[in-house]
């Protein structure tokens, strides 16, 4: 089995984009829908390109584009991408028109964005990648599908670079009817956001290496088995201020993980179907920095942690997918 | 016309979302595709849509557009000859 490195990654979200500002100062917003802050895309795009594209796109595109120019790994192997909902945005206007205007206006710009295989086709024809390409669509565990699939395929030695996405966007009419559902909107003082992220994952080494990753493991309707014989530093959970979903993640951590300080990513990066590629980004940009600002414990009274070599990742999705995620630091 | 091939313009900047073109921006007796606003084969299935939704025109032979679609001014003497709303 071969080791898997985390080289590179980038975000585009509710905080400041393509930065880790977010470690020092981070962005706080106290309404329960925000989108993403975008940077000025008529810097990285062609005017074609910037007028074509929805929101998703670009931000896919941006920091997929990123991650390939800070590694000089321009041809990944695969490119995998996991999304809930897909280019939602122009789903709904292509549904719309299909509703109001029938079958034959439809826009064909809105009809080739509204599927949920866009992004990672996209970003293949951007980079001229013919090799492996794929999309996971599973609500809450997309970005851990796709992320699996790349470690199985990089530890196995069948491939040697990926790129692995996690994307999504949230309309104000999506995040009105997942309001309507209980889904959103409800938690305490957590708050809907948007994702993009994209990292650079190769089993070669690299100086620039933000991390390793050790274990991934999925399960379904039962708990996962937990990581033995390593001495985790910390375990980030996917707490959002909703009374179930935490209920979760306190019921599974007192088994779990007792006496492990615990860490949130949230309360910054706000809730998406796809949250756990930023939650895991976190923890990577941690492990890079070696150290764990005060901010992301769940206990307020935890002073920022020096020097940290293991953080486990931990993602549940409605009590019946669970994931745990082991990342270590490279300057073991 | 003047008035006709004013309107188009605006409809063609909303329908391509050319963000940073304004309507006097637009040489009329330009061509749309390659050269001048740069248009591609999707931005022609764009302005087919436009013209069926706008002015009721169905292309029912694909190959006309490359006639019509020639400049705005084109555009606008063909709507203004076949137009049914």
């Amino acid at each position: 089995m071969k080791d898997v490195f985390i080289i590179d990654a980038q975000q585009i979200s509710v905080q400041n984009p393509l930065s880790h500002d977010w470690m020092e100062h981070p962005i706080a917003y106290h309404e329960p829908y925000r989108r993403a802050i975008d940077p000025d895309f008529k810097q990285y795009f062609t005017p074609n390109e910037a007028r074509r594209y929805g929101k998703i796109l670009k931000r896919a595109l941006l920091t997929a584009r990123k991650v390939m120019e800070n590694t000089a790994i321009n041809n990944p192997d695969a490119i995998i991408t996991g999304t809930g909902l897909g280019c939602v945005e122009n789903t709904e206007l292509f549904l719309e028109a299909l509703t109001f205007e029938g079958e034959e206006m439809l826009k064909p710009t809105h009809f080739m964005q509204s599927t949920h295989n866009t992004i990672s086709s996209l970003i293949a024809i951007d980079a001229k990648c013919h090799g492996y390409n794929s999309t996971y669509a599973h609500k809450g565990i997309s970005f851990e599908c796709a992320l699996l699939d790349a470690f199985m395929q990089l530890s196995q030695g069948e491939i040697t670079t990926a790129l692995v996405g996690g994307h999504d966007e949230m309309t104000p009419k999506y995040f009105s009817m997942l309001e309507k559902t209980g889904y959103l909107g409800h938690a305490k003082d957590g708050f809907s956001g948007e994702t993009a992220v994209s990292m650079m994952l190769s089993s070669e080494k690299n100086m620039k290496a933000m991390c390793r990753i050790k274990h991934v493991e999925m399960a379904y309707g039962e708990e996962v088995n937990g990581v033995e014989g390593v001495d985790i530093d910390a375990v980030m959970i996917g707490v959002n201020g909703a009374t179930e979903n935490d209920a979760v993640y306190a019921h599974i951590g007192q088994n779990l993980f007792p006496e492990k300080p615990l860490l949130h990513y949230k309360h910054v990066f706000g809730e998406s179907y796809t949250a756990s590629g930023l939650g895991l980004y976190a923890v990577a940009t941690c492990l890079q920095q070696q150290r764990i600002p005060a901010h992301l414990f769940v206990n307020q009274n935890q002073k920022e942690l020096q020097g940290v070599k293991n953080i486990l990742f931990y993602n549940q999705f409605e009590n019946k997918n669970h994931s745990l995620i082991l990342l270590s630091s490279c300057g073991e | 016309m003047e008035e006709l091939i004013l309107k188009l313009k605006k409809e063609i900047i909303e329908v391509l979302n050319l963000e940073d073109v304004k309507p006097e921006e637009i040489d009329a007796n330009a061509p749309l595709f390659v050269d001048g606003l740069g248009l591609d084969s999707i931005d022609a299935l764009e302005l087919i849509v436009l013209m069926e939704k706008n002015y009721g025109i169905k292309l029912k032979d694909a190959s006309q557009g490359k006639e019509i679609f020639k400049s705005v001014a084109v555009m606008a003497e063909y709507i203004q000859a076949n137009r049914t709303k």
